[in-house]
This record gives structure tokens, C-alpha cells and sequence, in this order.
């Protein structure tokens, strides 16, 4: 009895400590005995991409996915995609973890955090292999560098703007909004939507905009390297953030609480005919028109100095992670999914206007007017609009989350804005300060 | 030590070796890896740098979040606790009746902790509680204003305090057992004296329940101050409305993973640790003025 106990006991013990030091490495391809025809296997490549998005990016993206498999029997695509605040927070631990899916959405915001912290892969010794760039201008290639490594390749080129209903803009008693607007014009919007009863918009991404009007007065939210604010005037925080929380105070925005109750974009009052318009990137224009499901105009961005505060910014990046073990066939979906004109034609400017000018072309005919809208937008940009800043430094996402908080805390009238900006300059430049 | 003693320690090390396996691979030696990460600027991707109490200074002079999330946890402790216990101790004596159904009452009554601490309840909650949700219409109904629960910091936290009170089921459990082992003579003894129900309760239940009322105080502080789940989901992951659901292991996880500041986390949780033991002490001391053991002979 004792004996086989002890053998039982020996046995899991063996068990268990294979499975502490078990590190299953998958590049040595292992015989499994029936190795006597010589006949080489199709190795299954097995690839996993992740993404943020709304539900019809999901749909579409998944689509394309199955495209691509069609085309490669060999590769097995394993899709993981979730909303922008779930996306990061599930990214993060794999990461840390080198369990990062192998190929990733990227944004700006959070480039510079993973590209400069080794988790992604220069994607230059691809290019012109597996990643064909025949097409496109190095420019719009050269929008997913750091310094001379290509991290990510770009998705396409937004510009921020004001997507609204002309109808309701009518009913309040406005006729149309003129190319060379200004704010001070947007305050008149907002107060006769306010006295007809609606909500001009649904309030401003507070650095996304910020960073808007500081540099139509020549100024940016970082400075150049990265280690400082890029404005040296609080009087600038003061001007933007009273104007935002001011419409607030006065109705003509909704408040914080009535903005967290919305699920997603189904919810948004201007989907519903509460407000007038959004603030929001050219490409987000098709999918809240889709749910909308009524004629809405794209308007450019209020000035003085709109083309200035204007750029084209690449909207996101595939990028592959370092920990993947199959970057070549992770380049190659990438290839496909930006010249793929089939694939576009699914795809349809979601994720930023295109920049193969062999997919524009192609898309021409199969545009419809809504996406039309968004690619003129952007063409409109083109002409108007200087260079874009690079990609945020790394901490940025902590700024972005003080600064939406301190946003959040005047809007319901907490906090002053003269305390506001002094506070945001304290703890953005403490976070920044760490780049020296 | 005689061989066949040998012989038998190796069978009893075998048999707790997963134990201690386990226990050094993903408790011991992660324990002593964030106290050094504590003193470092660490982000998981790159080599830690020392910068020696950096972090736990930024805690205490730089980071105005950390004191909202140290006031939002205190409240919730110190408003939970008492009342998940209070309650749980009032649907124990219910429960300790001999009726014939009771036992399915009990399990009944306890589901809500098995499926307490999950995403699901949470995301119920997060619904229960909107602006359309049920408890708003029962307001409604009763002529009582209905309340914003997400956009008002103080409401919201509410909504967790509560979300915890209904899981009361492990401490009910323990409180149950607690009352079933007080004699019946006591009581007896009582009635023959003439005591009312009130009296019993104060002068036999009490008394004899308070190390069992000590016990679960100190469980459910603890189990309190370590709440992530309900705040994660409720809040999207934020801790809003302004910070008000910024539960302190919140705003850990914030600062660890999605601000990838790990040596900053690890010096939270570091704090945290010597927060809950000063807390748990202070418990523990106090319990000399009213906690009552049979064994001592009173106090």
C-alpha cells in the first residue's frame, strides 16, 4: 500500500515539475513517427489580429478575414476585438506577458508606449517582399515611423471635423455653416440650439480638440521630443476649456452623466435627433450615418487658423507584434488588407481614407455618397492643413485620462478652469519630465 | 531521526509539495518581486531602473488620484462593512428557525454570494441601477425623485456599497453556525426569567456571537479593501463618474496596466498591505473591550 503510494506520489511529482519548467517552444517541428512517405506536411499557420471598433467595423473586418483565408488555406485567422476602453486594457497584460496577438490595431496614442518598449516589429525588411508598397507615397508610408523604424503601417488618414444635421441646424435657425466659420459663429449655433431645445453636440474629445486649437495659435499639446507641454500660456487652457464646459453650464451640451449612459453609437443623441452634430474623425462620418440612417454634411473644423490646426492624421496602424511567431505571414495579411481592392471594397475608408492609389480608384464607382462625404473631407484637408506632429509621447494615455478627467470635473462645475489648467500643466509635465 | 521517520517526513513533504510548489512560483517569490519593483521606474516591457522611494513619494505628495481613491475605498469599507454584516446577521436569525423549508431558504439566500464576485452580477447591476433600470422605476413608483446612479460620484459608489451588502451569503453562513452553537438552555433560562425577545437577543445572541461577529470583520475588511471586480465593470474600467467608484485596487490595475507605471503599482500595493494590517491590528485591539469567549469565563 505504502509502496504504491509512494510510487503514485513519485510520479506526479516527476509530472509536476515537467510542467513548472514546460516551455513548449513550437519552431522545432516535431516527428510524429509516420514520417516514412517524405511527404511534407502543410504546416497550419495559426495567426491571431486584434482590434477596436464598433459593431459594422467587426462585421466587415471579419469578412475580410475570411477573404484572406480563402485565398491562404494554409492560415487559420483567430479574431479578438473589443471596444477602444476594453482594447487597451486586455493589450496591456498580454503584452507584458509576450502574448500579444500577432498582428495588432495600433493607435497613436499608445505607439510610442509599445514601439519604443520592443513589442512591435520594424516592418522595413518586409517591404517590397511580403509588404508590397508599390503604390503608395513614402509619405503615407513614413506616417507609422519612429525615428527609422516603420512599427506600424498606416490604415489610412483622417481629419477632425464637425459631422452634423443639416435639418436640425435649419430648425434651429441657422441656414448653413460657412467654410471659414469660427468659434465665436459655434457659440451662436450652440445658443439657439439650446433655446429651440436641443443639444448642439455631445461635447469635444478634450485632446483631440485641445490640441486642435493650440495649434491654430502655433502651439501643440507636446513639445517636440516629447518631455514638456508644448504651450507655455495657461491662458490658452483657459480660453478653450471655458468655452467647453461654459456650453455645458448652459445646457447646449449634454452633461458628463447623460454622455456615460450611452452604450454606443446606436444611443448617440445625434442619432436620435437630440443634438445637431459630433465632433469626431472623417472616418467614423459612414458608420454613424449608417445608423443614423438620414442625410448628415461633414463640416471642417472652426477657425481662425484652421489650416493651422489642421492635419491629416494616419488613423491607425497594423503592426506586428515581436513576440509573433509567423511575421512574415502577418505582413502578408497586412499586404492584402491594403491592396486588396476587394477587400477595400468591404472595407470602405472605416479605418481612415486609403492610401494606395490603385484601391482609390477602384473604390470611385462603389463609394456611396456618404462615403463620398468622408473622402472629400479629407481631400479638402489635404489642401488645407499642415504637418502632423508625430506620434504621441510616451505617457500620453496618462495625460489624455487626467486631462478627460480635470474636463470632466469642470464640466459639472468642480473645479475652476484657472485651477484646471495650472493642475494639468503639474501632472502632465511630471508624467512628460520622464522622457528626458 | 531513524530512517522509517525519514522514510515518513518524505511521504508527508511529497504530499504538501504541490502546496509549496505553487506557493513559491505564484505567491512567495511574486510578493518579493514587486517589493523590488517598488523602489523602481518599471513598465514590464523594458529592465527595471532604481529610484530608490521615488514612487512612494509621488503616492503621498504628487498624484491627487491616489487620495481620491484612498477616500472612495475607506467609504466603501467603512460604509459595507458594517451594513453587509448587520444584514447578514438579520437574515441569519431569520434562517434560524426549524421550519421545514429553511433549508432551501438557505441556499436560496446564499446564491447571490456564489455568483457574487462575477462580471455577470455586475453588468445586472450596471443595468438595475441605469437611468431606465428597475430601482429608478420603483422610485418613480414610490414618489421618490429618481436618482442619476452614474452620474453623481456619491451615488455611484453607493450602487457598489449596496452591490456588496447583497452578497452577504459566506458571512450569513458563518454567522448561522454561530447561532446554532448557543445552547437553547440560555434562552430557556431566560423566558423562565421573563426576559422579552429584545433581551434575549442583546443579553444571550450578541455576547455570545462577537467572536464570530470578530472573525467576519476582519474577513470582510479585508475582502472589502481588495474589491476590483463590481468597480471595474460598473464604471467601464475608469472609475468614474469623477473618480467616485476609483476603488483603490482600481486604480492599481489603472496605474499597472493601462498606464504600464508597474513600479508605481507595486508601491500601492505595497501601502495597501500595511493599510489593512494596521486596520486588522486595529480591529484586534479593540476586540479586548467587546469581544466575549465562553472559555475565559466571561470578560
Amino acid at each position: 500500500m505504502k509502496k504504491w503510494l509512494m510510487l503514485l506520489l513519485s510520479v506526479f511529482m516527476v509530472f509536476s515539475l515537467a510542467a513548472c519548467s514546460g516551455s513548449t517552444s513550437s519552431d522545432t517541428p516535431a516527428d510524429s513517427g509516420d514520417s516514412g512517405d517524405g511527404e511534407e506536411k502543410q504546416e497550419e499557420v495559426k495567426l491571431r489580429i486584434a482590434w477596436w471598433g464598433s459593431e459594422p467595423r467587426h462585421d466587415y473586418t471579419l469578412k475580410v478575414i475570411e477573404m484572406y483565408e480563402k485565398e491562404n488555406p494554409g492560415v487559420k485567422i483567430q479574431a479578438e476585438y473589443a471596444s477602444w476602453d476594453d482594447y487597451w486594457k486586455k493589450l496591456a497584460p498580454q503584452a507584458s506577458a509576450s502574448q500579444l496577438p500577432d498582428i495588432i490595431q495600433m493607435d497613436l496614442s499608445y505607439f510610442s508606449q509599445y514601439a519604443e518598449n520592443g513589442q512591435l516589429t520594424d516592418l522595413a525588411p518586409f517591404i517590397g517582399n511580403q509588404l508590397d508598397v508599390t503604390n503608395f507615397t513614402d509619405n503615407y508610408v513614413d506616417g507609422g515611423k519612429i525615428g527609422d523604424k516603420l512599427y506600424g503601417f498606416n490604415l489610412g488618414v483622417n481629419v477632425v471635423g464637425f459631422h452634423y444635421d443639416e435639418a436640425l441646424l435649419k430648425q434651429v435657425g441657422v441656414d448653413s455653416l460657412s467654410e471659414d466659420w469660427t468659434w465665436d459663429e459655434y457659440k451662436e449655433v450652440a445658443a439657439k440650439a439650446k433655446d429651440a431645445g436641443l443639444y448642439v453636440d455631445t461635447g469635444m474629445k478634450a485632446d483631440v480638440f485641445f490640441n486642435y486649437y493650440l495649434r491654430t495659435q502655433g502651439k501643440s499639446l507636446y513639445n517636440e521630443d516629447g518631455t514638456a507641454l508644448g504651450y507655455e500660456d495657461d491662458q490658452m487652457f483657459i480660453d478653450f476649456f471655458g468655452m467647453t464646459s461654459q456650453l455645458v453650464k448652459d445646457e447646449a451640451v449634454p452633461t458628463p452623466d447623460y454622455m456615460a449612459q450611452i452604450k454606443g453609437i446606436e444611443d448617440d443623441p445625434v442619432v436620435k435627433q437630440d443634438a445637431i452634430g459630433i465632433w469626431q474623425w472623417s472616418n467614423q462620418f459612414v458608420g454613424l450615418q449608417q445608423v443614423a440612417n438620414r442625410e448628415l454634411k461633414i463640416q471642417n473644423m472652426p477657425g481662425p487658423g484652421t489650416s493651422d490646426g489642421l492635419y491629416l492624421k494616419p488613423s491607425m496602424f497594423w503592426s506586428v507584434a515581436n513576440n509573433s511567431e509567423h511575421k512574415e505571414e502577418a505582413a502578408k495579411f497586412i499586404s492584402f488588407f491594403v491592396n486588396n481592392e476587394e477587400a477595400n471594397k468591404l472595407i470602405l475608408g472605416d479605418r481612415g481614407i486609403p492610401g494606395s492609389s490603385v484601391v482609390k480608384e477602384a473604390l470611385k464607382p462603389v463609394l456611396s455618397p456618404q462615403q463620398v462625404q468622408a473622402f472629400d473631407a479629407v481631400a479638402w484637408a489635404e489642401q488645407n492643413s499642415s504637418a502632423f506632429d508625430g506620434p504621441d509621447p510616451i505617457g500620453a494615455g496618462e495625460i489624455i485620462e487626467t486631462l478627460d478627467l480635470l474636463a470632466e470635473q469642470m464640466a459639472y462645475g468642480q473645479l475652476s478652469v484657472e485651477d484646471a489648467a495650472k493642475q494639468f500643466r503639474q501632472q502632465a509635465e511630471s508624467i512628460l519630465s520622464q522622457n528626458k | 531521526m531513524s530512517t522509517r521517520a525519514l522514510k515518513q517526513n518524505v511521504t508527508g513533504y511529497l504530499f504538501i509539495s504541490p502546496f509549496i510548489i505553487g506557493f513559491l512560483a505564484f505567491t512567495f517569490i511574486p510578493i518579493l518581486a514587486s517589493l523590488y519593483f517598488s523602489f523602481t521606474k518599471y513598465n514590464m516591457f523594458g529592465d527595471p531602473q532604481w529610484i530608490g522611494l521615488q514612487n512612494y513619494e509621488k503616492m503621498f505628495n504628487g498624484d491627487p488620484r491616489y487620495w481620491q481613491s484612498l477616500k472612495v475605498t475607506l467609504l466603501y469599507v467603512i460604509a459595507g462593512v458594517p451594513l453587509r454584516l448587520g444584514f447578514a446577521l438579520m437574515v441569519a436569525m431569520i434562517l434560524n428557525t426549524a421550519s421545514r423549508a429553511v433549508g432551501l431558504y438557505r441556499s436560496l439566500f446564499y446564491l447571490p454570494s456564489l455568483i457574487g464576485g462575477s462580471v455577470a452580477v455586475a453588468i445586472m447591476w450596471r443595468n438595475i441601477f441605469g437611468d431606465e433600470g428597475i430601482i429608478n422605476l420603483l422610485l418613480v413608483f414610490l414618489g421618490i425623485p429618481d436618482v442619476r446612479w452614474f452620474g453623481d460620484p456619491t451615488a455611484a459608489l453607493w450602487m457598489l456599497i449596496f452591490l456588496s451588502v447583497w452578497q452577504f451569503g459566506s458571512s450569513m453562513l458563518i454567522f448561522l453556525a454561530g447561532l446554532k452553537s448557543i445552547p437553547v438552555t440560555y434562552y430557556e433560562a431566560a423566558s423562565v426569567d421573563g426576559a422579552n425577545y429584545f433581551q434575549k437577543f442583546s443579553k444571550i445572541t450578541l455576547p455570545m456571537l462577537t467572536p464570530v461577529i470578530l472573525f467576519n470583520t476582519i474577513m470582510q475588511t479585508i475582502a472589502a479593501f481588495m474589491t476590483f471586480v463590481p468597480a471595474f465593470i460598473i464604471s467601464k474600467g475608469t472609475g468614474g463618474p469623477l473618480d467616485g467608484t476609483l476603488l483603490y485596487s482600481l486604480y492599481l490595475f489603472i496605474q499597472g496596466f493601462e498606464f504600464f507605471n508597474m513600479g508605481y503599482a507595486s508601491a500601492m500595493a505595497w501601502i495597501m498591505l500595511i493599510i489593512v494590517g494596521i486596520l486588522t491590528a486595529l480591529i484586534f485591539f479593540s476586540s479586548k473591550f467587546w469581544v466575549h469567549y465562553e472559555s475565559e469565563g466571561g470578560k
